[in-house]
């Protein structure tokens, strides 16, 4: 399609007739003023708005749920824990099966395929559904969290909007995780570990474009949460710190720990979750109430910190309120009742759950770790936000969002260390025993193929030194006269030969084109004064390789340079050297 | 532009003819979603083929009104197509949102307060009965609502240390970690230092625990605060004066002392502390005090016949001793310090109410009883160092004088009588570290001589 904006004359036809003069003004002034970045970025600031708008919305039907569901106290009935999450699972699948079937799962994956399937498209009804049915399912007790969900209500938000501004489609590619960013910032009020989770784990590549639009909606929707639910974190953070250098080995533990809970909360998921779906029909009515009988049932038993998002029951952890016996059973408790909510097909978020178990693993460790050296412990709450990260790291693997998340919640940079270490072991451990990341694993279990950004992040991307040659012709020196060039020319075996130009550049040129020279009684001339001021691009051993496929089919070999001398020649590079190098590649 | 026509910016394409492009091709090349949906399970092609519905009409739809457009018959449309238009109508929609969840917040605060009071009310009511379990529970409900409510905080942490005072509580961990955060919140809180002061305490962390009554005793209290903050610092003298901090606690005493009011009651329980603190001239100084109000108080006059004994102040401290045991005879401790008075009395030969004769007699006495003390006591006959070399022993020392130690002895030589006591008096001191505490005659002669220390 051509693209009308772009010519100069403007003078726009609507079936052959001008159009009317005040329209042509309206669009004149439009133009000048916004450019489609800025609007790009002004549509942000709404988009984080309206997200964070409809998260604090997400936020107050939770809460009323669980009023009206489970009671207002902090001990519950056993009546109502059992009922609750059972009706309404009942009511969730009903509702997922006949009105919002795209409302399943965490929403995550849902974003990734709007931006790389469906241009950016996600139905607004996705939203609606997404809020009803989550809403429903954390406050009736499920074990589930907010954030997943959020996201992908601010990303279906965020996408209506850019249909009705009619963006262009790599604008609406990008504006799902726009709104992705501003709801999950929303729900985490934490902008800085939203805009990374979505850099990391959605979109996968860091550009000003994308950043400024991402960071805005994020920014703009954390103000729009804490101006209705106040700035205080998801839970109150006590001193954290680290005793002694030789507690790392503790949260080098607790890494390990960490990574092997992960790899079984997600194994769980893997194996559990395609099997729930091949069950007949009938049974989807029934999946999410069984999950939430058994996880009644998990409450009554005493252990109803295990319901709902459960970010208080990690504040108490924080604060030392339970023994390190009855912590290590919550997150082993919390696990199973994730899984069965999760593989049930109940919408709603592991995020939660992750921090969830990742505290409790974390407080345990400190516990055990402060039973046996007490002097050497730092705080519960040190352990519970290393644990959180942990978790993190192992089960989401998102290993930079894991140690931004816990310094923006924690709000303390001295956590740093054991953060980076016990995250390193949980992630090593996750990757080693659990080769495909988790949300990859259930986009494949979808039957779809979204991109990896972990495995985009581990890719090896070859580079040109990998594909060039030595050269085996001599160099020509521009200085020297064209009788000097043709008798080093005529030694050598390719018909191109390389100029060093004076006082810097390469040039090309062929054996005939010598000899033609010198038979035009040019012999006795300098070489660089004959050839042409346009020079031959070069590139450093270090340049991706596909930047040399820009150069190779213009030129028939490339200097390679090195880039401490620009004079001096590492090699060269040629069309069939690049293509045979990738032949090599993808033949692995 | 290869995207779907009637939705791109670039270039107000809405106004130009419609493309040809059919529908379901424009479809499959803008998603991919030939390629993708042949793989989907039953519900995520459910979930893609809805979305790709909803997709295909949205297009229909921009296509229709690109015709209209063309056609000229929507003008007013076009404006508000028109971005910058557009945007202000979304930002007219976000107003109104915005106010709409105001009003939702409004709803849902007042609902969250209402409930939080609700809680906290039944907290307070089992909290004042002394019934922790519940008051703990009501209070964490209340804090469901209002998680940075100062007072359900504090509520909270008071019924969660009732609970361990109790016995039935865990450990001090989540009471200390509320109290630590309202601490950061107001450090200037009397009854959050208080408490601090008294887990700390508890734990052990004395240094800590000093600096928080410090802090209390300067705190704001929200009513009766002179009370308070006197309560306050008897609780940091009663710290101090178990880890044996005498000087501090002296300190605050005085301090105390000072601002005390003229209660009979409380000016006794500071003189006690006195005592306890070993500041025997204050402590029987506080005790007057108490007795000029009340001089029938008895525990104040066993205080102050106690102070007085300490003080070597022996026939006061008989005087405060007798009238103690007059009203009240069954004080075994006053009656024993009565007697052990009395016979101090009765041996100290350096009284000034007592005849030369009687005096000497006394003198005797002590140089005998003295003796036998060493015989029972086994003190070995050797020679002991001291400032000029080996000195004689205190048995040779004794042995050398007994032949001189008579009444008429004394008479004869006045300087004997001190020769004779300065023997008497290290006698019982080496003694009663040999042997342990003196009793009897021995423990009035090692009064005798602690009070002769002074003035020696």
């Amino acid at each position: 399609m051509n693209s009308p904006a772009n010519s100069a004359s403007d003078v726009l036809v609507v079936n052959g007739q001008p159009e009317p003069e005040p329209e042509i003004a309206v669009r004149g002034l439009t133009r000048t003023i916004l450019r489609e970045e800025h609007f790009f970025l002004i549509l942000s600031v709404f988009i984080g708005i309206s997200s964070g708008l409809a998260v604090v919305c997400f936020r107050f039907a939770i809460d009323w749920a669980r009023l009206y569901l489970l009671g207002t106290g902090a001990v519950l009935s056993p009546i109502r824990l059992i009922l609750a999450p059972t009706l309404a699972g009942l009511v969730i699948a009903f509702l997922v099966i006949h009105f919002f079937p795209a409302t399943r799962g965490s929403g995550v994956n849902q974003t990734k395929a709007a931006l790389y399937i469906f241009n950016g498209h996600i139905p607004f009804r996705t939203a609606i559904g997404k809020f009803i049915t989550a809403a429903l399912a954390i406050g009736s007790g499920h074990s589930l969290g907010p954030e997943d969900p959020s996201l992908q209500i601010g990303a279906s938000l965020a996408s209506a909007l850019g249909r009705k501004m009619r963006l262009s489609r790599d604008r609406m590619r990008l504006i799902a995780p726009v709104g992705a960013a501003a709801g999950l910032a929303a729900a985490f009020n934490a902008p800085i570990s939203a805009v990374l989770f979505v850099i990391e784990e959605v979109i996968g590549r860091w550009t000003a474009g994308i950043l400024g639009s991402v960071v805005l909606s994020a920014v703009s929707s954390v103000v729009v949460m804490r101006w209705f639910l106040g700035s205080e974190s998801l839970f109150r953070i006590p001193a954290v710190e680290l005793k002694r250098p030789s507690e790392l080995l503790a949260y080098a533990i607790l890494g390990v720990i960490g990574g092997l809970a992960s790899v079984a909360f997600s194994s769980g998921i893997v194996a559990l979750r395609p099997r729930c779906k091949a069950l007949p029909r009938w049974t989807q009515y029934f999946q999410p109430a069984i999950a939430g009988l058994l996880i009644g049932i998990i409450a009554v038993l005493g252990a109803p910190q295990v319901m709902g998002a459960g970010y208080e029951y990690i504040d108490q952890a924080m604060h030392g309120q339970f023994t390190w016996e009855f912590l290590a059973i919550l997150a082993g408790l919390k696990i199973i009742a994730t899984l069965l909510s999760f593989v049930s097909g109940t919408p709603g978020g592991m995020f939660a759950p992750t921090l969830f178990i990742g505290a409790m693993l974390g407080a345990a460790v400190g516990g055990v770790q402060h039973t046996l050296l007490p002097q050497l412990t730092g705080s519960p709450a040190t352990y519970a936000l290393v644990g959180m990260g942990v978790l993190f790291a192992g089960f989401l693997r998102a290993p930079m969002t894991s140690v931004f998340m816990v310094l923006e919640v924690s709000g303390n940079y001295s956590i740093i260390v054991p953060v980076l270490v016990a995250n390193t072991f949980a992630y090593l451990i996750s990757r080693g025993l659990q080769p495909i990341a988790i949300f990859d694993v259930l986009t494949r279990q979808d039957g779809l193929e979204l991109p990896s950004m972990e495995e985009q992040r581990e890719e090896d991307v070859l580079q040109v030194e990998d594909a060039m040659h030595p050269l085996e012709d001599p160099v020509l020196d521009g200085e020297k006269t064209v009788e000097q060039a043709l008798r080093d020319a005529e030694r050598a075996k390719s018909d191109h030969l390389l100029v060093k130009r004076s006082p810097s550049g390469w040039s090309l040129v062929t054996k005939e084109e010598l000899r033609t020279l010198a038979a035009d009684g040019k012999r006795d001339t300098s070489l660089g004064s004959l050839l042409p001021i346009l020079y031959v691009p070069f590139l450093h051993p270090d340049h991706p390789l596909e930047t040399a496929l820009r150069y190779v089919d213009r030129y028939p070999l490339v200097p390679v340079i090195s880039r401490a001398d620009f004079r001096q020649l590492e090699g060269v590079i040629t069309e069939r050297d690049v293509l045979e190098r990738y032949r090599e590649f993808g033949e692995g | 532009m290869d995207g779907i026509p009637g939705k791109s910016w670039e270039g107000w394409e809405f106004v130009s003819p419609p493309e040809t492009i059919p529908i379901h091709s424009k479809v499959a090349a803008g998603t991919g979603l030939s390629a993708t949906l042949g793989g989907c399970g039953l519900n995520s092609a459910r979930t893609f083929r809805d979305s790709m519905n909803e997709f295909i009409a949205s297009g229909i739809e921009s296509d229709i009104e690109n015709e209209e457009m063309a056609a000229g018959r929507l003008n007013l449309r076009y404006y508000f197509r028109q971005q910058p238009v557009m945007l202000a109508v979304v930002l007219v929609l976000v107003v109104i949102a915005f106010l709409f969840v105001t009003a939702l917040s409004h709803a849902y605060h007042a609902q969250r307060e209402a409930l939080g009071a609700r809680w906290s009310s039944r907290g307070l009511v089992d909290l004042k009965a002394k019934n922790f379990p519940a008051a703990v529970t009501e209070f964490r409900s209340a804090l469901l609502y209002s998680r940075d409510d100062y007072d359900y905080q504090l509520n909270l942490a008071e019924a969660l240390l009732g609970l361990k005072r109790a016995g039935a509580g865990s450990s001090y961990g989540e009471a200390s970690a509320y109290l630590i955060n309202l601490w950061d919140r107001e450090p200037e809180n009397g009854l959050v230092n208080l408490e601090l002061a008294r887990i700390t305490a508890q734990q052990g962390e004395t240094t800590e625990a000093i600096r928080y009554y410090h802090d209390a005793v300067n705190a704001v209290w929200p009513a009766d605060q002179e009370n308070m903050r006197r309560d306050a610092r008897f609780e940091l003298i009663d710290l101090l004066l178990r880890v044996n901090e005498k000087a501090q606690a002296q300190a605050e005493l005085i301090a105390l002392s000072e601002n005390a009011a003229s209660d009979p009651a409380l000016r006794e329980r500071i003189a006690a502390l006195f005592d306890r603190a070993q500041d025997y001239d204050h402590a029987l100084a506080a005790y007057r005090l108490a007795l000029r109000s009340d001089e029938h108080n008895e525990s104040a006059l066993a205080g102050a016949g106690h102070a007085a004994f300490e003080l070597g102040r022996y026939p006061l401290a008989q005087h405060y001793l007798r009238s103690a045991l007059a009203l009240d005879p069954n004080d075994q401790a006053s009656a024993e310090l009565l007697k052990t008075t009395e016979l101090v009395l009765n041996t100290d030969p350096f009284r000034e109410d007592i005849s030369t004769a009687q005096r000497d007699r006394l003198a005797v006495e002590a140089f005998t009883t003295a003796g036998d003390r060493l015989q029972s006591c086994a003190v070995p006959k050797t020679q002991v160092p001291g400032p000029a070399g080996l000195e004689p022993g205190l048995n040779d020392e004794w042995d050398s004088i007994k032949s001189r130690v008579t009444e008429a002895g004394l008479r004869r030589d006045p300087d004997l009588l001190n020769v004779v006591m300065d023997l008497v008096f290290r006698i019982e001191r080496h003694t009663s570290t040999l042997c342990g505490a003196p009793t009897g005659k021995d423990l009035a002669l090692l009064l005798i001589a602690k009070s002769h220390e002074g003035s020696n």
